[in-house]
């Protein structure tokens, strides 16, 4: 074999591979295919976008339909926002959008909308800084949309949603995961029902937006559920905030928010259940606290000192690593945790119920006197979960004028939990109800024949049998 | 027949009627595992300790319906406690009645007395009450695994199994201790004395006293850290919180501090401290015991 | 099969035992005499090396310091007092030491027949009676069929039976050609088994001699001269012989050998068939021929 003929054979196999990748059915276009599609279609008609990838960015300035549900990805390959929505009327609708630039001026996004009457629904965003960014966009609707923001670390990373200066729009059904928040600026009249945040900063974060309604939305394992600040009269129905435990860590916290209605959601195992800073902050405003399951947070409800005009009912305080607690050396006086005879029920109330009529006939007063000290000595916090904390719960117990005072006081503790049910899309549990009884058979199964197979040695000399 | 001759098969006779050294240690954790359950307190501590666990998990269940789930955390934050408390004293007592028990009634003599080296009998003893013990907490944790399926519908499988394998180091290391004592103790009484001492200063009075010095003398994050990982129990406790949570931000500032600095590491380390206090307290009493002049 | 070369053992001031030597051939039979707290007990277990000693001491060649695992595979021990778990099933004790020792089952099971214990298995070891402790412990150092035999006061747990069953079972050992090694009080079982004395005292060898040397005058039996009627003389004769005892007929009563405490034996035996004695006497220094047995 000559020389050359290697070199050609080894040219022809380098090649190959590149070669084949253009026979792929991600064959790439330009997204000038696209914006010529929309410059030939009149107003309001629908563009089905055809299979593909198509690479730069892409401004809709026509009120169309943009329609990718037969395989489009456009992918701005870094650079600035992918889709720019300049038109009013805009609907966007199963597209995946991809590879926005990543640098903060200029926040690109995956869609950005600039005008009002938008629809951006069932679309896949990846790799993106600010997931879907709306900016005086009102009377939008954000559907359905998954979300996943670029992977860098959490202070850099952009929102999953933003509206801003946006009212009167729908987010609903939008899964986001790994970005900053899902965040709400001066936007007013919004519905937010059933998004699922995830491992983000702030799964909803309003900024000065009011009269908004919050509906069966789960936000889990992210720094806190739910963060509104100076924003009024928002009512949170059937959410559920499951293991929020970063740096803040609060399944709901509210800022200077007033007349808020929090009813029936569920609030699990973050590090803080309820957090209020100053809410409600003018006179004359309440917060409301309705039917609440608050369980399995390390505090249940912590509260700045002056914090007042909140009222607790018909809640379950569950299993709290302390129920209630203030920042510093405050209490909860200012409060209501009962009303017309009906307080919450508390885990840890050891008082009683004789005429069984449902509300415990002595007081609940929590004195924990590990909290106390936790409150004043937050390093201690390493000692939780231990006998030598039972020890001073005891010690506290047993000499009366070691005990605190109280942080509060419920007047009509419930005798037994309120049922309280979240109505969320949850997923069945069959498979991991076998996995824990397959894991007892197994423990029990290997215990048990570790104790009788011991007994072989001495069996065989008994009957007689060579071993 | 030579003398050299008649030595040389005196010592082929010797090495072909001597056990080795792993079927020696086996053939001595077997009986010790026997002797084990067929005694009191293994039954009584496997029954206190299931009816316990299970309790846990039942009462820590009760009144959340559905998202029992979420609470795994919870329950397992209770068995915590519930462990810390029983599981060391059962180690304890187990490996602190060992030895000396046996050197009391005199059958300690009489094994050594076989070709077996110290070695041996000690490592048979671990080793059989080690099983012994593990298989005590594996019936408890078997039980209440099964109530934890039945109320909240299931456990995660790998926290739990976690929460197991970090519990019965927990146990291994104060069997360990327990043995260390037995070794130095001449009296089972003494012994069993010591190793309540021991469990109280553990379980209560070394938390205590780390709390007041905290306060005192302002120690730092990083010291209260380092000081608190030294107690077996508190590294058991942060293993299996950072291994449910993957972080130990639950345990406040001091958690905080340590998952940040040290990340990844963290599991490993706590880990290690325990496997440390399996190791040396075991090899200590295997010098101690080798070196021991008498029975 | 031993070599000890200056064995001392200190607890704390008090010499239990120091500077022991001697050497034991194989297939000798060595008694270590002495009262109480001599030592002999402490000296038997420096030679297993289960307590350390200082000084030097080799069993078959093997260094027991150093090498003490294998060197005590060489040894059946029987000690003092019988140590089992009193919890055992004495079917389970047997299977420890049955791995221990390297034999099979069905060897374990034969050992136990030869101590009459087959049948005992499921029984506890608290529940045994203490000859039955006794051959147990017996039966565990017969188990690997071991050059050497070393015992602590074998009989001091048995009645008079169980000793003869004993010291009849170290006897055909001996005959076997094992070594024997045992500490003892009673001059009977010195003399019938060994056929050395170390006599201790204050954990000192004092003298190392033999039974003989030790006990000039006290033979192992004396003879009674037992007066009976001459009718029953010859049946008499038979008797005791049945009985194995040796019997010479004189003319002037029977005389009959007999250990030296059991020296009522004969009456008894000559009772259970009727036949009375009429008066008995205790000869010294009287040999009786064994051929007249």
């Amino acid at each position: 074999m000559s020389l050359p003929t290697v070199i050609l054979i080894l040219l022809v196999a380098l090649c190959a591979p590149a070669l084949g990748a253009y026979d792929g059915p991600e064959r790439t276009r330009s997204t000038d295919e696209i914006l010529s599609m929309i410059e030939r279609a009149e107003s309001g008609d629908t563009i089905r976008v055809p299979r593909g990838l198509y690479v730069g960015n892409l401004v809709i300035s026509k009120p169309v339909t943009l329609d990718g549900s037969d395989g489009a990805v456009i992918d701005a390959r870094g650079e600035g926002s992918v889709i720019d929505v300049r038109a009013q009327g805009v609907t966007v609708r199963s597209l995946t959008v991809r590879g926005s630039g990543s640098s903060v001026t200029g926040e690109p996004a995956g869609i950005r909308v600039s005008a009002p009457n938008a629809t951006i629904e069932h679309n896949t965003i990846e790799d993106a800084l600010f997931g879907i960014d709306l900016r005086q966009s009102s009377d939008s609707i954000v559907r359905g949309n998954r979300i996943t923001c670029k992977d860098m670390e959490p202070g850099r990373r952009g929102d999953g949603i933003r509206l801003w200066w946006s009212h009167n729009c729908v987010i609903e059904d939008n899964t986001v995961r790994g970005s900053r928040d899902m965040v709400f600026w001066y936007s007013e009249n919004l519905r937010i029902s059933r998004n699922t945040v995830s491992d983000s900063r702030y799964g909803l974060h309003f900024m000065y937006s009011h009269d908004t309604v919050l509906v069966g939305n789960d936000l889990h394992s992210n720094s806190v559920g739910v963060y509104l600040m100076y924003s009024n009269r928002i009512t949170l129905t059937d959410n559920r905030m499951r293991n929020n435990r970063g740096a803040s860590g609060y399944g709901i916290g509210l800022k200077d928010c007033d007349d808020i209605v929090i009813t029936n959601n569920a609030l699990l195992a973050n590090r803080v259940g309820v957090y209020l800073d100053n809410s409600p902050s003018s006179v004359d405003s309440t917060g409301v606290f309705e039917s609440n399951m608050i369980a399995f947070n390390e505090i249940g409800l912590l509260a700045t000192p002056n914090t007042h005009d909140n009222v607790f009912t018909l809640n379950a305080f569950i299993e709290n690593e302390e129920p209630a607690a203030t920042h510093g050396r405050g209490r909860l006086m200012l409060n209501e945790f009962s009303r017309d005879g009906s307080g919450n029920y508390w885990s840890d109330y050891a008082g009683f119920d004789l005429d069984r009529d449902g509300v415990g006939d002595v007081v609940y007063e929590p004195r924990s006197l590990f909290g106390a000290m936790l409150a004043r000595e937050p390093n201690l916090r390493l000692f939780v979960h231990s006998p030598a904390q039972q020890a001073i719960e005891f010690t506290a117990r047993a000499l009366p004028e070691l005990r605190p005072e109280s942080t509060l006081i419920d007047h009509a503790p419930l005798s037994s939990p309120p049922s309280i049910e979240i109505s969320l899309g949850g997923s069945s549990r069959s498979g991991l109800r076998m996995g824990g009884v397959a894991c007892a058979l197994i423990l029990i199964a290997g215990a048990c024949a570790a104790v009788l197979g011991s007994d072989h040695g001495s069996r065989s000399i008994r009957t007689g049998e060579p071993s | 027949m030579s003398t050299i001759e008649l030595k040389r098969s005196m010592f082929h006779e010797a090495v072909s009627k001597s056990p080795s050294f792993i079927s020696g240690v086996c053939s001595f954790a077997k009986r010790e595992f026997r002797d084990a359950l067929s005694s009191k307190w293994f039954l009584l501590y496997t029954l206190a300790f299931t009816i316990l666990a299970v309790g846990v998990s039942y009462l820590s269940l009760s009144g959340v319906g559905s998202h029992g789930f979420a609470g795994f955390g919870r329950t397992a934050a209770g068995l915590l406690n519930l462990i810390m408390l029983v599981v060391p004293l059962m180690a304890l007592s187990a490996g602190a009645g060992s030895i000396a028990g046996e050197r009391e009634r005199g059958t300690l003599l009489y094994m050594l007395s076989q070709p077996v080296s110290r070695t041996q009998v000690l490592l048979g003893k671990y080793l059989g009450l080690g099983v012994a013990l593990v298989c005590s907490l594996c019936i408890g944790f078997g039980v209440s695994a099964a109530v934890l399926a039945w109320r909240a519908g299931g456990v995660g499988v790998g926290s739990y199994a976690m929460l197991i394998g970090f519990t019965s180091m927990l146990a291994l290391a104060m069997l360990s201790l327990g043995i260390l004592i037995s070794v130095v103790s001449r009296r089972s009484s003494v012994a069993t004395g010591i190793a309540l001492f021991v469990w109280l200063s553990l379980v209560f009075v070394s938390d205590l006293g780390l709390m007041a010095s905290s306060v005192l003398f302002k120690l730092r994050v990083q010291e209260i850290f380092a000081l608190a990982i030294v107690n077996p129990l508190q590294s058991f406790k942060m293993g299996v919180i950072v291994n449910m949570n993957a972080s130990l931000d639950v345990l406040g500032p001091v958690g905080a501090y340590a998952s940040q600095t040290l990340g990844d590491a963290l599991p490993w380390i706590l880990g290690g401290t325990l496997g440390a206090w399996i190791i040396f307290p075991l090899g200590l009493s295997i010098l101690l015991f080798s070196r021991r002049s008498s029975v | 099969m031993i070599i000890a070369t200056s064995i001392t053992k200190r607890f704390g001031r008090v010499e239990a035992v120091s500077g022991v030597s001697f050497e034991l051939g194989q297939g000798d039979a060595l008694a270590l005499w002495g009262s109480n707290g001599a030592g002999k007990t402490t000296l038997i277990r420096c030679l297993l090396g289960v307590v350390s000693s200082r000084g030097s001491a080799t069993i078959g060649g093997i260094d027991v310091a150093r090498r003490g695992r294998h060197a005590r595979a060489l040894v059946g021990y029987v000690p003092q007092e019988l140590s089992f778990h009193d919890d055992a099933r004495l079917g389970s004790s047997m299977a420890l030491f049955t791995r221990l020792r390297r034999v099979s089952t069905g060897r374990a099971i034969e050992s136990l027949e030869t101590v009459g214990l087959r049948g005992h298995e499921r029984k506890r070891v608290r529940d045994l009676s203490g000859g039955m402790k006794q051959r147990l412990a017996l039966a565990v150092a017969l188990l690997s069929d071991p050059p050497l035999i070393i015992l602590d006061e074998p009989t001091s747990n048995l009645d008079a039976d169980g000793r003869g069953e004993v010291v009849e079972t170290l006897q055909r050992l001996r005959g076997q050609g094992k070594t024997l090694l045992f500490a003892s009080h009673r001059p009977d079982e010195v003399i019938s088994l060994a056929d050395r004395v170390l006599v201790m005292e204050r954990g000192r060898v004092v003298r190392d001699t033999t039974p003989s040397d030790l006990w000039p005058t006290e033979k192992p039996v004396q003879v009674v001269r037992l007066y009976l009627e001459m009718a029953n003389e010859s049946d008499a004769a038979d008797a005791l012989r049945e009985s194995g005892h040796a019997v010479h007929l004189n003319g002037h009563g029977l005389c009959v050998a007999v250990p030296r405490d059991r020296k009522a034996e004969p009456i008894s035996i000559l009772e259970r068939r009727d036949i009375r004695v009429r008066d008995i006497e205790v000869l010294d220094d009287v040999e009786i021929k064994e051929s007249q047995r």
